[in-house]
């Protein structure tokens, strides 16, 4: 079953007078449980699709349909326990004055949830936090633990879809391992679907099943993960994204690593 | 003889809570060379890189039982002659364009700031230098950078600008922190290229700090691994793959990789190390 369907999507930011295409047309539906990835360089326009399905970039063309139905605007509530992201800076994304707790609560609150003690101490426990963090700040958290607090928040109102913008590009390699990990745990015992950006395309093959490469605001091929393995992609500057990839830096010898 | 000699390097931090060592107790020496430092955050990799500037403000402290560059003993040299070491023989890349350029200041302006009061060049010369040393880390429009500000560039551009003002005076030693986190892959494999031919060219010796293991294994001749102030490893670059510390051999192992299995990543085990 599709649930995120996006058709010939079109962004265009007005600044000063001059019209910036940051998305251009570019279509792609996501089935139930599927984890599907979107990379590309800065700019390229693979943040801007995620914004615009939470209704935060100017779309001028196009539809996006979420379990068939097409989203109103401004999103509403509904909206918000269907669908949460995960932003890339868990220093950015969570309020510096807020305790944890006040920001796991606060969703509860707004929609109106019952037991939000439980619900709270139940989110901590399952990305991996002691309860007793619930009141601590942000500060008093490594980015790793950040990041964890971050995933828990989007997953306070049990939404179906994730949207995750470079959800570890701002973590240790070490970290970005257990963020995946936690991840890949969550998707598979609450039955999620992911949409994920990232720059890094070892962490979106890690991740997704099938991949979409963007340049420019543009779709340039779209790849199933056996066929990015096996570097079967058919345009140039997806192979030229996989030829610079830092997995390919030690000359394929990866394979051979104890 | 080495360009730069250092032995024992402790960097201390006094705090509220007590003493903090950053770095405790790191040996190397360079020779015209590429060597790597890498390491996660917290690990002293960036302190290590700042002690050799001495560029570590109060409360910080460096002590070391020898530093010496190119002869020069570098521990005990005074102000005066370590701001005639900084930049014109030893230049720094730091990793944020968007926090270690003036923004109030255009390209230019900073470009030329050196070279005029520095080597004392005339207005023309200096532009001339300038946009020479733009179009050496293969910026295309040279004349429109030199007028903007540095929030008009994209983050590849400032790096880019980064790298061409310290390399203008030429330094036989470049200290490269994180030169290329901030960047998108392709944009990176150029600015590696860049330095690489600098290092090949001018036979310059440069210290480059990355926390991405495979990115150095790559680029660097010689790769220190840090962890927690202290080098665990020391290993040719090319043969990272026989690496013997657990540390090394996890953090190369929790990187996902290509076409690689799908099941949990191998998590670094902390308590083992």
């Amino acid at each position: 079953m599709t649930l995120i369907e996006i058709e010939n999507l079109t962004v265009t930011f007005r600044s000063k007078g001059r019209e910036v295409r940051a998305v251009e047309g570019v279509s792609l539906s996501v089935g139930a449980r599927e984890s599907y990835g979107l990379v590309g360089e800065s700019g390229s326009g693979k943040s801007t699709i995620l914004r615009a399905i939470c209704g935060m970039a100017p779309v001028t063309g196009g539809t996006i349909r979420i379990g068939g139905q097409p989203l109103p605007t401004p999103r509403g509530r509904a909206f918000s326990t269907e669908v949460q992201m995960v932003f890339q800076d868990p220093y950015a994304s969570l309020h510096p004055r807020h305790t944890i707790d006040r920001t796991l609560s606060e969703p509860l609150a707004i929609h109106g949830m019952p037991d939000r003690d439980a619900r709270v101490v139940q989110a901590l426990t399952d990305v991996g936090l002691p309860p007793a963090f619930r009141f601590r700040y942000p500060h008093q958290l490594s980015g790793g633990q950040r990041q964890r607090v971050a995933i828990a928040r989007a997953l306070m109102l049990r939404p179906k879809i994730l949207l995750l913008d470079e959800p570890t590009s701002a973590l240790d390699a070490s970290v970005q391992a257990e963020v995946l990990n936690l991840l890949n745990r969550l998707r598979a015992e609450q039955g999620l679907t992911f949409l994920m950006v990232s720059h890094d395309l070892a962490v979106i093959d890690h991740m997704c099943d099938r991949i979409m490469v963007l340049q420019h605001g543009r779709t340039v091929e779209e790849i199933h993960r056996e066929d990015l393995a096996g570097a079967r992609m058919t345009t140039a500057y997806a192979r030229s994204l996989f030829d610079a990839s830092a997995d390919r830096m030690l000359g394929g010898t990866t394979e051979t690593a104890p | 003889m080495s360009l730069l000699e250092v032995r024992n390097l402790r960097v201390t931090f006094d705090t509220e809570t007590g003493l903090v060592q950053a770095v405790r107790g790191v040996s190397f020496s360079l020779g015209h060379e590429r060597l790597g430092i890498v390491g996660e955050s917290g690990s002293g990799k960036t302190m290590t890189g700042r002690a050799v500037l001495r560029l570590i403000r109060p409360p910080g402290r460096i002590e070391a039982d020898a530093m010496t560059f190119d002869g020069q003993d570098i521990l005990h040299a005074s102000e005066r002659e370590m701001r005639a070491l900084r930049g014109k023989r030893i230049g720094m890349v730091m990793q944020d364009p968007k926090y270690s350029l003036n923004p109030v200041m255009t390209v230019g302006r900073q470009l030329t700031e050196g070279l005029r009061l520095r080597d004392g060049l005339g207005r023309a010369d200096a532009t001339a230098k300038a946009i020479a040393a733009l179009e050496a880390v293969q910026i295309r429009d040279p004349g429109r950078v030199m007028d903007a500000y540095p929030h008009e560039l994209s983050g590849g551009m400032g790096q880019r600008v980064m790298i061409a003002m310290m390399l203008i005076p030429e330094p036989e030693l470049l200290i490269a922190d994180e030169p290329t986190s901030a960047l998108d892959v392709t944009v990176q494999a150029e600015v590696l290229s860049i330095l690489d031919r600098l290092v090949r060219d001018r036979g310059m010796g440069l210290i480059f700090i990355s926390h991405d293991l495979r990115l150095v294994a790559r680029f660097c001749d010689r790769v220190l691994v840090m962890h927690k102030g202290l080098v665990v490893e020391e290993i040719a670059a090319s043969r990272l793959l026989d690496a013997k510390h657990p540390y090394t051999k996890g953090l190369l192992n929790c990187l996902p990789r290509i076409g690689g299995p799908r099941g949990p990543l191998p998590v670094l085990d902390r308590a083992g190390i």
